[in-house]
């Protein structure tokens, strides 16, 4: 059920999900909805922590692992971010503790990143960047291996 | 119409005008700690809201007093249900205000805002 909250948040700005969105594609009633959330941000709050568990926290074990820049790319242009994205551009502005779950989010990747190339936490957190924009412009292949070559010439 | 405001750890809900007549409850003052959240809600006028007592519910006029629903009870404030919030509450005599307020944007952030 959760899950389904993922779905509809990940897909749709927070404003553009009603509550008869969430009874119709959740499949419970809506006063459950509101004696088990307390309300639609409640209920985005949790999904928005799923998200980071479900999704986020495998990336960043599949980072742990990454040998080179490149790999780095590609398993985050090709991770399921998109509530993590969403809730960055249209939340995080509008409520503090939305915020403070994405940037910490973004913190552990720079991290995950910095330790598997063993670079500075600055140079992370700009390939984060670059990689989320990539994802943002649907990972046109070529762009990613460009900056690879770059970050790393070929020897 | 409710006029939704934060009076120190308090939500106070003024029900104004004419509807004091048909919901019997011109004011509520709940704790902030039995607050569980807002929500934006024009939906919920359309579902089955249970029986009323005591109040007043003409379709597609006004809702407004005290419904029994699955074994909760609810209070009903609302005229025009574009601007419908609900209000989630625990440990109370009503499990939810639904009310109608002139800004439910600004009403639901400054519930959200005064819980966090």
């Amino acid at each position: 059920m959760v899950r389904a909250a993922v779905g509809l948040f990940g897909g749709r700005a927070y404003d553009g999900v009603s509550v008869d969105d969430l009874v119709s594609h959740l499949g419970l009633h809506r006063n459950s909805l509101y004696k088990t959330f307390g309300s639609k941000r409640g209920l985005y709050l949790i999904a928005l922590r799923r998200h980071l568990a479900d999704d986020v926290r495998p990336l960043l074990d599949a980072l742990a692992d990454a040998p080179d820049a490149a790999a780095v790319l590609r398993l985050i242009t090709s991770a399921d971010l998109g509530l993590l994205l969403l809730a960055t551009v249209d939340r995080a502005s509008a409520d503090e503790e939305v915020a403070s779950e994405v940037e910490a989010a973004l913190a552990a990747v720079d991290r995950a990143i910095a330790d598997a190339l063993g670079v500075p936490a600055d140079l992370a957190a700009a390939l984060t960047a670059a990689a989320l924009g990539l994802l943002l412009r649907g990972a046109p292949d070529g762009a990613a291996t460009a900056l690879s070559r770059q970050l790393i010439p070929p020897t | 119409m409710a006029l939704v405001r934060i009076d120190g750890d308090n939500l106070v809900v003024v029900n104004e005008g004419l509807d004091k007549l048909w919901s019997f409850k011109g004011s509520l003052t709940i704790p902030l700690a039995n607050v569980r959240g807002a929500t934006a809600d024009p939906g919920i006028a359309a579902d089955p809201k249970g029986i009323r007592a005591p109040g007043a519910h003409v379709p597609g006029l006004i809702t407004a007093g005290t419904f029994h629903q699955e074994g909760e009870k609810v209070f009903w404030n609302v005229k025009n249900a574009s601007k419908a919030v609900v209000v989630e509450l625990a440990d109370e005599e009503y499990a939810r205000l639904v009310l109608q307020v002139d800004d439910p944007r600004a009403t639901v952030a400054l519930i959200e805002n005064a819980l966090a």
